[in-house]
């Protein structure tokens, strides 16, 4: 029994189509940010529920590690700002999944940290880019 | 089929499900892409499908999804709603390709379209509640990291109806 005589023709479609939308949305981001100039500033931004509730600059955290805290509903999340890298060091332990703790490091536009059950989530924004319109 | 037979395979398949479940967080996808997984649950619910039909295979889903968080202690929490959002979207998506388009699509194809279903549901309710735009950056990673699982979860059930013993299948997928 060989793998093509269980896919159908339609199988083979579907695939094909689902690469293709995937890969369309993929593009979609590079759309929005372009690719990174040398002295673009960047700031990171914590929303909680529906406001932001702090902007760091990230240039700041060359010197030494800026670490804080946020709260929420389910607990407190540890967050750290590192070279000009963004983590979620710890979060609660109320949160089984710890999704945002094994995003790990995120380092430029694009990509976001969530902690969905705590609602927070925390991107990098540059400065010398209008993405306000994408982010809200 | 008997009815007590029926209520015991429907309630060994929940079991299954749940199990799955278990094993599959040990694979930690989520480090590759946030919210990823590989979807083994699926198994159940696509065999559920294949074997009895709609009030059935959604019991399986149900039980599965209320029994699993109950387990998990995030019961009537929000990783709760999200996975229930995710499961039943994605089993009536599947449901309805099955009941519709069997002779169009495989078990492969019908997989796939539930793992897409799932991520894009997911994704969708945690838009919801933590009102950021930038969350579906992640949906298209998830969609291709889907293709694959999606694909390794239709082979298994479908491998694993072909060997289920007749009295169980009346036959149907012994080709």
């Amino acid at each position: 029994m060989k793998i093509r005589d269980i896919l159908t023709f339609y199988d083979k479609i579907l695939i094909v189509f689902v690469i293709i939308v995937s890969l369309v949305l993929l593009l979609i981001p590079f759309y929005y940010f372009g690719t990174s100039a040398e002295d673009e500033e960047l700031i990171l931004k914590v929303q909680q529920g529906d406001q932001i509730v702090k902007t760091v600059a990230v240039a700041n955290s060359y010197q030494e590690p800026i670490i804080f805290k946020i709260k929420g509903p389910i607990g407190i999340h540890t967050i750290e700002v590192n070279q000009g890298r963004v983590r979620v060091m710890e979060a609660p332990a109320a949160d089984p999944l710890k999704i945002c703790e094994k995003t790990g490091w995120i380092s430029r536009e694009g990509p976001i940290i969530v902690c969905v059950p705590n609602s927070l989530s925390l991107w990098l924004e540059s400065t010398n880019s209008d993405i306000d319109g994408m982010s809200w | 089929m008997k009815k007590t037979k029926k209520i015991v395979v429907i309630s060994l398949l929940i079991s299954l499900g749940l199990v799955l479940h278990l094993v599959e967080s040990f694979f930690p996808l989520s480090a590759v892409v946030p919210g990823a997984k590989l979807g083994l649950a699926n198994i159940v619910s696509l065999i559920a499908i294949s074997l009895f039909g709609f009030p059935a295979a959604f019991q399986v889903v149900i039980f599965r999804v209320v029994l699993g968080s109950l387990l998990a202690g995030t019961f009537m929490t929000i990783n709760f709603y999200l996975s229930f959002s995710g499961g039943i979207l994605s089993f009536i998506l599947m449901y309805l390709t099955y009941y519709y388009f069997k002779d169009y699509f495989s078990l492969i194809g019908i997989s796939i379209i539930g793992a897409v279903a799932h991520n894009t549901a997911q994704i969708t309710a945690s838009y919801f509640i933590i009102a950021n735009i930038g969350i579906f950056y992640y949906l298209p990673f998830l969609i291709l990291l889907a293709l694959p699982t999606g694909f390794g979860v239709g082979l298994v059930s479908y491998f694993t109806l072909k060997h289920l013993p007749y009295s169980l299948t009346g036959g149907n997928f012994n080709d």
